[in-house]
């Protein structure tokens, strides 16, 4: 019952500030994505965004096919354009630090997802990647757009076993 | 001066040899540093291919994975926490390592690492280890059941993983670190080649720069040395040139001193065959005179080469009269050809398209002579054929001359000596025949200043044909006919007072005899200073001067005679002169004489001298005469005052006149005096009415005169004396 009420009052919040209107659904599934930041725009668990799957794979997305240094021959990447889920997120800031379940972190800088067509990768060749194959979530700069990109400061960046994103300032 | 100029020439070969050397070596430097450039190049871009997984970095996340996978399953064992979230935890940990060992294995590295055996056989041990606890991790996964029996053992397992990965990290990081140290040695290896290269090249650089300055300096030298050399060529060339002039000039004083008794010889000989001699005597005469002619004319052969020699062959375009010089030319030589038992024969249209031409006559008489004079003495009992023609062509019209003998021909080897100074065809002609071999060069000299062609063929033994084409301009103007009455030899010639001016004896009688035989009054004298005395004292009709005199030359003479002459009448002044050169002739004129005439002069040359003389003093005559009637119309005057007033009246008319005159003169002068010139004006008029009443023509015209303009105390004065004069003269 107060659960419907905060629901109902959610959504009378919604009407009334638009920016609320786009406020990130609760995730359904397993959580396997979670942003922070000092500001979240659109947080929907404990002022942080979770994504599950479903959620992240409704986002604006594309496919790349690439090779890797991780991978053996050219691969399908496709998942999410990671600012269409900072945006879902509405996440502001100018640095990214990318963590992976081993909790190892690369800072990126905002510009990389504003700019670059940068995806967090849910699948490999259409299918998800657990977490032996680098799962379950695969940041992958757009190396078949732009050759440049193929070198060490990008693959420090290029995060796998992402878990989180704290996003600051 | 060569010396200097070779050394620095050799310097500079020196220098450039040197500086080629250094230039091929600096490129095969700099081929060299561009290889080494490249190959460095290559390899960095071989690195770049080889942007790889850092190896050690991936085994240091294998090692650490295994470490905490043990660390939690270690854990959980020693604080018996089974809790789904440990459990859970331990399921990702292995799910991390196992993707750790994929990345490995799948990862591309450097091909180095990839390729050692030891790393392959260290990271299949770890493979098997781990993929050996797949099963119960699945299972783990999969049911959540934690069973401590079961994992104490791979907690053990776990701790040899580890220290596998551990083994595994440090040979990587051994590898991995002596790979560095190899490659920056290599790295270190090609910057100390290409840093020697650099230096060498440096040093090459340094070495030609040198070079070059050592070369430009040389250069500078060679180029001052040179201009020395050129300046000494120049004195040298300019040496040669005076020593040249110096020989032209002794060419033409030998050419004076051979002629002037050589004019004497054939004057004598001239003069001898006038009066009446024995048949023997007047045969040796003759041969004297033809011998002598053909000495002069070789050396006027050898005068004119050293003129064209010298570049000074002057061309005198006038109207000329093509058939007349022909004709003469012809006339000149047709004797030479009798003795040698020719035929002269001249063929020519009756009529020209145009009989007058603009030429040089004196320069086509001389190459006619010339051509005609060698068709004669080459050819014996034969015929020489001098045809002319005018040739019309689109682009100019010529006129051409051709000499065609039936004498001994010349062969091909003789044709090309032809045309070429001092060369005849061969040196048994010059035995036989004789000739200064200068004859055909000025010839083709000639004709080639005066724009045309010369050319000849011939056969041995078939004759030769020499022509001449000269360019054809029509002159405008009509050829003076003085030449035409010089044949005229019967007319008589007016008997002239002449003065002769000649320092050599034998000139002198030479002349005196020539002049004595023209019926002429001649007075002789030796040299300039006596012949402007002479002048001074008595009127010649005319001078006949030589120009090179001692004591003063015939210039100098002229000059002064010209001065002492004043306004007077100017007596004619002839030169005579053995050098008849342009500037000679120049002189002459600038000194006041009348005419010019080259030396030898023989009979005919005075003859027309003292013609034109004549005819130009019977005009001067004619002018006296006119004057003369001037005065005749005072005596008309008189005669007809006298019929008609009686005799006496005419006198005491011309007393009055006179009279009135001073008067008239008194109040002209007091006239002017004041400026008063238009009572002066009446005054003249008076004057002049007065004296042509009375027949005094002269004092009319005076004060006509002072009339219209010149209205001085002077010419008041000069009009004064003219009466003076005439009152005079009227008196007596």
């Amino acid at each position: 019952m107060q659960i419907r009420m905060l629901f109902t009052s959610l959504a009378l919040t919604a009407l009334c500030f638009p920016t609320l209107a786009l406020a990130l659904d609760k995730p359904k599934g397993e959580v396997i994505l979670t942003i922070s930041a000092a500001h979240l725009d659109h947080p929907n668990i404990d002022e942080t965004a979770q994504f599950d799957l479903p959620m992240l794979e409704a986002l604006t997305s594309r496919t790349g096919e690439m090779e890797t240094p991780w991978t053996e021959g050219k691969v399908k990447f496709s998942g999410p354009l990671l600012r269409a889920v900072l945006e879902a997120a509405g996440a502001h800031g100018s640095t990214l630090k990318i963590i992976a379940l081993n909790d190892y972190s690369a800072e990126v800088p905002v510009e990389d997802a504003a700019k670059l067509d940068t995806i967090l990768a849910t699948r490999m060749n259409g299918d998800t990647m657990s977490v032996r194959d680098k799962g379950p979530l695969f940041l992958i700069y757009p190396f078949d757009k732009d050759a440049s990109l193929f070198n060490e400061k990008y693959f420090s960046r290029s995060v796998w076993q992402i878990k989180s994103i704290e996003v600051s300032e | 001066m060569t010396a200097s100029t070779r050394s620095s020439g050799d310097v500079i070969r020196k220098a450039s040899k040197a500086t080629f050397v250094l230039q091929s070596f600096s490129v095969v430097l700099l081929m060299g540093l561009i290889f080494l450039l490249t190959d460095i190049s290559r390899r960095y871009a071989s690195f770049q291919d080889g942007v790889r997984e850092n190896a050690l970095w991936s085994v240091y996340q294998l090692d650490r994975e295994a470490r905490r996978l043990h660390e939690v399953l270690h854990v959980m064992l020693a604080e018996q926490d089974y809790s789904s979230v440990t459990v859970k935890a331990l399921g990702t940990r292995f799910d991390i390592l196992y993707s750790r060992i994929n990345i490995l294995e799948k990862t591309s590295f450097e091909r180095k690492f990839k390729l050692d055996s030891a790393v392959e056989r260290q990271i299949a041990d770890i493979r098997s280890i781990v993929l050996g606890k797949v099963g119960v991790f699945d299972a783990l996964a999969l049911h959540g059941l934690f069973e401590p029996a079961t994992w104490t053992p791979i907690d053990n397992e776990l701790e040899k993983l580890v220290s596998a990965t551990e083994a595994l990290l440090v040979y990587t990081n051994n590898t991995v670190s002596t790979d560095r140290a190899e490659a920056r040695e290599e790295i270190l290896a090609l910057q100390l080649k290409s840093a020697w290269l650099v230096i060498l090249l440096v040093c090459c650089v340094v070495v030609l720069i040198f070079t070059l300055r050592r070369q430009l300096k040389s250069v500078r030298l060679a180029g001052l040395s040179l201009e020395a050399v050129s300046n000494e060529l120049n004195d040298a060339y300019l040496d040669a040139e005076a020593g040249n002039r110096a020989k032209s000039q002794f060419m033409a004083t030998m050419g004076h001193e051979v002629r002037t008794p050589l004019n004497a010889i054939l004057g004598t000989a001239e003069l001898l065959e006038l009066s009446p001699l024995p048949p023997s005597v007047a045969a040796g005469i003759q041969t004297i005179r033809r011998s002598g002619q053909a000495l002069l004319e070789v050396i006027n052969e050898i005068l004119d080469f050293a003129k064209i020699e010298h570049g000074k062959l002057d061309i005198e375009i006038r109207a000329v009269d093509v058939l007349a010089v022909v004709t003469s030319t012809i006339e000149m030589v047709r004797d030479r050809a009798t003795e040698q038992g020719n035929q002269i024969a001249l063929r020519m249209p009756e009529t020209f398209g145009s009989p007058v031409v603009s030429t040089d006559p004196t320069r086509l008489r001389q190459v006619l002579l010339n051509l005609l004079s060698n068709a004669i003495k080459f050819t014996s009992n034969g015929t020489i054929t001098l045809s002319v023609r005018e040739i019309e062509t689109s682009q100019n019209s010529s006129l051409r001359f051709q000499i065609s003998d039936t004498g001994i021909g010349i062969d091909d080897a003789g044709l090309c000596k032809l045309f070429q100074p001092f060369s005849q065809v061969d040196a048994s002609i010059n035995r036989k025949y004789g000739g200064t071999g200068l004859g055909l060069t000025i010839c083709k000299q000639i004709i080639e200043a005066m724009m045309g062609r010369i050319g000849v063929e011939s056969r041995k033994g078939q004759g030769s044909t020499f022509w001449f084409e000269i360019p054809l301009v029509i002159a405008a103007l009509p050829i003076p006919s003085a030449m035409a009455s010089d044949h005229d030899l019967s007319r008589t010639l007016p008997t002239l007072k002449i003065l002769l001016v000649e320092d050599n004896l034998v000139n002198q009688q030479v002349a005196v005899g020539f002049l004595n035989h023209l019926d002429q009054k001649v007075t002789v004298v030796g040299d300039g200073c006596e012949a402007v005395d002479a002048a001074a004292q008595e009127a010649f009709d005319l001078i006949l001067m030589d120009m090179q005199m001692p004591r003063m030359d015939g210039i100098e003479a002229t000059r002064l005679i010209r001065e002492a002459e004043g306004g007077r009448k100017k007596v004619p002044i002839i030169a005579m002169t053995a050098n008849a050169s342009e500037h000679d002739r120049t002189l002459c004129e600038e000194a006041g004489m009348t005419g010019f005439q080259s030396k030898p002069i023989s009979l005919q040359h005075l003859r027309v001298i003292i013609e034109t003389q004549g005819l130009l003093m019977s005009k001067a005559q004619a002018e006296d005469v006119q004057a003369v009637d001037s005065e005749n119309s005072f005596a008309m005057r008189k005669a007809e005052i006298e019929a008609a007033l009686g005799e006496g009246t005419f006198e005491e008319l011309l007393s009055s006149f006179f009279d009135d005159a001073t008067k008239l003169l008194e109040g002209l002068h007091a006239a002017l005096a004041t400026n008063d010139y238009r009572s002066a004006d009446r005054l003249l008029h008076t004057m002049k009415g007065a004296a042509s009443s009375i027949g005094l023509q002269r004092i009319a015209d005076t004060s006509q005169q002072l009339r219209s303009g010149d209205m001085s105390e002077n010419s008041i004065t000069r009009l004064a004396d003219t009466i003076g004069e005439l009152r005079q003269r009227l008196a007596a």
